[in-house]
């Protein structure tokens, strides 16, 4: 299965005040460059969110009780980006037009 | 309630980490947060999912992925974040579900379980677990990898 979101910096901001974060390479463009990124870059752990929420449709009650993400973070999510996700057959792969952000295995345990 | 800003330090508040802070094998503070109805439904508009969650034999179920936005809480609480943190890794596991439709009071407990510098950056692995304070039900369990610029 796959799903495509187009991030936005009001999605990153949004998806910051529930994390409850002060980070500002999430928030503050000049800083992010700063430190060799395009723009702020999403948090990883809301790209992991997107494709939380895909595992749940695909394997639905199982995933709760024995579902499993282990994902490396690869690259930056800037805002414009459209983040592909992928998964299928256990591998889990999130990309951008730029390359890879995020590779792993979703699915479940046992 | 229990926002994770309530309990999280965020990065500026306090002098931030140093790398030679982090002890491997230290354990981290217990945390204690209750998630409600509010932050099951915030949380879930924030990832794009549907804010009443998933219905599981009757029951609406959070997203399990909502203890994201709580992980870093465990860490920080011993030792505050530095401006300029990146993730690197994340494993989660889950084994029960959180209810959407009611409060559930979580304690969550950590170790750091390793150091290493890798290509110039300094990272941190540090593991996590999670259970429910009424009756100690394991909810998910995390290890972590994240690199902080000092």
């Amino acid at each position: 299965m796959n799903k495509k979101y187009p991030i936005t910096q009001e999605m990153i901001d949004r998806y910051g005040v529930i994390n409850g974060d002060n980070d500002i390479i999430h928030y503050d463009h000049d800083y992010a460059v700063s430190r060799g990124f395009k723009g702020p870059i999403a948090h990883g752990l809301m790209v992991s969110g997107y494709a939380i929420d895909m595992a749940c449709r695909k394997w639905g009650k199982d995933f709760f009780y024995k579902g499993e993400i282990d994902v490396r973070f690869r690259g930056p999510v800037i805002p414009g980006d459209t983040v592909d996700i992928v998964i299928d057959d256990g591998s889990l792969v999130a990309s951008v037009e730029d390359g890879e952000a995020l590779v792993g295995k979703i699915g479940l345990r046992g | 309630m229990t926002r994770p800003s309530d309990i999280k330090p965020r990065e500026g508040d306090l002098p931030g980490s140093k790398f030679d802070d982090f002890e491997i094998g230290a354990k981290l503070p217990e945390t204690r947060f209750t998630i409600t109805p509010d932050i099951v439904a915030e949380y879930a508009r924030a990832v794009e999912s549907d804010p009443r969650g998933f219905e599981i034999d009757g029951k609406r179920a959070a997203l399990p992925s909502v203890l994201f936005v709580y992980l870093m809480s465990v860490f920080y609480r011993r030792y505050p974040p530095a401006q300029g943190g990146i993730m690197a890794g994340n494993r989660m596991a889950f084994f029960s579900p959180i209810w959407a439709d009611e409060d559930t009071e979580i304690v969550g407990t950590g170790q750091v379980e390793e150091k290493f510098t890798k290509k110039g950056r300094n990272y941190i692995r540090y593991s996590a677990v999670f259970h429910r304070a009424d009756n100690g039900q394991k909810i998910a369990e995390a290890v972590n990898t994240s690199t902080f610029p000092n």
